[in-house]
């Protein structure tokens, strides 16, 4: 057993180390040897037992004796820690790889791949905090997209996004995502949710460009998340980038007035809540729920399976 | 004998540089060299780097100048009658190999050797036995592993040819009083050869005294070069022993079919020699003629009885030899037991930098006859001091108490 974990240890320090390199290769003829119902006779195991007991012994006999009398024993307990550990790292990178986090899609647990926890970060607001405390399950399942902006509905792969223009989550996750839904042809579902705002006038502003050009609508929507993010409450800007989308500027924003529009709107915001969200952004790709600005793998890896690339 | 200076000739025991100070008993292995002997080498290499005996040019005169001289020196060592006598070989093991292999034997022949002898001197013996049909006769030691003669004796008989033992045995330092020995195997018509590897370099030999008929020895164990040794044989019997490895200048010239052999020493010296060790070799017999043997013995007698008296007291511990340490020179064998010899070697090492030798240094005849795994050697030279031995018996005692 000593000789595995020593053969496991040494390879990794023989990485950097021409020593341990040849020790590594005594413990892996140890390890054959012994894998083949043969006695090790290399002496490496007595070799590395005397080496680690003559540098515990200069520092305490009782951590020496103790050592010495459960040498076999403690073996076993690194090697299954050793095991244990590694197991859970190929697990955590696995998962950090497909989901963005270690401990699984959207935890917050620390993960040494994104110490800051970038991947899972959100805007919420009050509403959007109530449901994360409740912990509600984030589902699609009954809720009528029929209203949000679309971009490609004959497509089978579906991809729906609550975004906030002000959210830098947000902001940063929509080019990937949109990337993500034009080179694969998904049928994208955008609704803005006014998370840092107490106004829902954006959410209005998006629903009024939609209805008035559901093509440009998407133009308009990279134009509100690559522009600067201080511009997008200047009324003067908004004015000047849809004139410059070719959009009827003065329409729409009477339309962002109406009635009808709140109403609209409204109802669109208490739908796309029932799914349980609580933050932005929040990207549905099938079943499954991405909360926070995830690496662009993660998002395809969701709609293509891991081998994405590929398709 | 000023130890402290005499350290100073010893690169390796220099302390400083952030280095560990190297204890070193493993003396009975090779010992260290002196500068002496260091720059004796260095200097072939450096101003001469010619053969020896062959080119007429200056530099392959300066080096068969110094060969001579070594040999004459090596003759003085051993106090031969002439330098002629003096053969230089690799080891120890190549010099009883050569006795060996160049004897005319006759099947039926016997060979006396010691029940502790190392593998050179019993391995080129059971060999001869394979091929030749020469008989081996082991010879008991008494129970404390000091030499019996009456065994010896009761083992001579008209067919012995040679007894065979080691001056100072490599296991546990023991002398056998060859003088006595020389005498009774003589009278009974035997040759005697002694493997004087462990003996050459802690005290003073006289072949012509002890009437030895081969004395073999290694030179670095007695600081000369690695690589380096002697055998020395009376010439009446070298100048009829056939040479066994055979070539350049072991002739005085040669015809397609047949050659003519040089008298001895050359004869037995094939081929290019180690002549940076040969010239090392007698740097060092220089040296320690200087430094004197009984100074030596003193101060290997004196680490030795501290050893003794501090470690007999160590639960478990096995001493090989006799318990008196004047009877094992500088040498201290023992095993714990049910401990891994070669693991308190390593926690020696790893804990306080003392090389001490593990196993069964060669003598696993011994070790086989009595069941025993191994032991730990522990061998002083003259450089070796008490406050190393103190080291020494400090950390055997912590080790016993983990172990």
């Amino acid at each position: 057993m000593f000789c595995i974990v020593s053969f496991i240890v040494l390879s990794i320090l023989g990485i950097f180390s021409a020593s341990n390199r040849r020790l590594a290769r005594e413990a892996l003829d140890c390890v054959f040897r012994r894998l083949t119902l043969r006695p090790c006779n290399t002496g490496f195991d007595e070799k590395m037992k005397a080496k680690i007991l003559g540098v515990v012994i200069t520092r305490s006999e009782r951590a020496a004796a103790f050592l010495n009398k459960r040498f076999e024993v403690l073996a076993w307990i690194f090697f299954v820690i050793l095991m244990a550990s590694s197991i859970m790292g190929v697990r955590g990178l696995y998962l950090f790889y497909t989901t963005g986090s270690c401990e699984g899609l959207n935890s917050p647990n620390f993960c040494v791949f994104d110490p800051t926890g970038a991947n899972n970060e959100v805007s919420s607001s009050g509403v959007c905090k109530a449901n994360q405390e409740s912990q509600a399950p984030l589902s699609l399942e009954g809720l009528d997209l029929s209203s949000f902006p679309e971009r490609n509905p004959d497509s089978p792969d579906q991809i729906v996004m609550i975004a906030c223009y002000h959210c830098e989550y947000s902001r940063k996750a929509y080019p990937l995502v949109y990337s993500l839904a034009e080179h694969y042809g998904a049928n994208l579902i955008f609704l803005h949710y006014p998370v840092k705002e107490p106004t829902d006038y954006f959410s209005r502003l998006a629903y009024c460009v939609y209805q008035a050009d559901p093509v440009k609508f998407w133009d308009f929507n990279e134009a509100m998340f690559s522009g600067k993010k201080e511009q997008l409450d200047d009324p003067a800007y908004i004015q000047s980038m849809l004139t410059g989308l070719g959009l009827d500027a003065f329409g729409i924003d009477n339309c962002t007035s109406s009635l009808q529009t709140r109403q609209a709107v409204d109802a669109q915001l208490k739908e796309i809540a029932r799914s349980g969200f609580y933050g932005t952004p929040t990207v549905f790709i099938g079943k499954e729920a991405l909360v926070g600005p995830k690496p662009y793998r993660v998002y395809a890896i969701a709609l293509k399976g891991l081998l994405y690339w590929l398709k | 004998m000023d130890i402290q200076k005499i350290r100073q000739d010893f690169p390796l025991l220099q302390e400083g540089g952030g280095k560990k100070p190297v204890l070193y008993f493993d003396n009975a292995c090779q010992s260290l060299r002196p500068l002496a002997v260091i720059e004796a080498v260095e200097r072939y290499y450096r101003e001469q780097s010619a053969c020896s005996g062959r080119s007429m040019h200056h530099l392959g005169e300066a080096v068969s100048h110094a060969v001579e001289e070594a040999r004459a020196g090596m003759q003085k060592f051993l106090g031969a009658a002439r330098k002629e006598e003096i053969i230089f070989t690799r080891n120890t093991t190549e010099g009883i190999n050569l006795v060996a292999n160049s004897l005319a034997w006759q099947p039926g022949d016997v060979v006396v050797l010691s029940d502790k002898e190392h593998n050179s001197n019993l391995i080129p013996w059971q060999m001869l036995a394979r091929r030749r049909g020469v008989e081996i006769r082991v010879c008991p030691s008494l129970p404390d592993n000091t030499f019996d003669l009456e065994a010896f004796q009761k083992l001579l008989d008209g067919r012995v040819r040679l007894a065979a033992f080691g001056h100072t045995a490599n296991l546990d330092g023991v002398s056998v009083p060859a003088a006595e020995i020389v005498k009774i195997a003589h009278r009974a018509g035997a040759l005697v050869l002694l493997d004087a590897a462990q003996s050459a370099p802690h005290r003073q030999i006289n072949v012509k005294t002890l009437d030895v008929d081969f004395l073999a020895l290694s030179g670095h164990k007695m600081l000369g070069p690695s690589g380096t040794g002697v055998l020395y044989g009376k010439y009446a019997l070298l100048e009829k022993m056939e040479p066994f490895l055979v070539g350049g200048d072991t002739v005085a010239s040669s015809t397609y079919t047949t050659c003519e052999f040089l008298p001895p020493p050359e004869k037995f010296e094939a081929g290019l020699q180690n002549y940076a060790g040969i010239i090392g070799l007698a740097a060092a017999a220089r040296y320690l003629q200087a430094v004197g043997f009984n100074a030596i013995q003193k101060q290997e007698e004196e680490i030795n009885t501290f050893l003794t008296r501090e470690l007999s007291s160590i639960p478990g511990l096995k001493l090989i030899g006799p318990a008196d340490p004047r009877l094992r020179g500088g040498i201290f064998t023992f095993y714990i037991e049910g401990v891994d010899s070669h693991r308190i070697a390593l926690m020696l090492d790893q804990m306080a930098n003392i090389q001490t030798r593990s196993g069964q240094h060669c003598v696993h005849s011994w070790f086989n006859a009595r069941g025993l795994r191994g032991s730990v050697r522990a061998s002083a030279y003259f450089y070796n001091t008490l406050a190393e031995a103190e080291t020494l018996a400090a950390s055997l005692t912590k080790i016993r108490k983990v172990v």
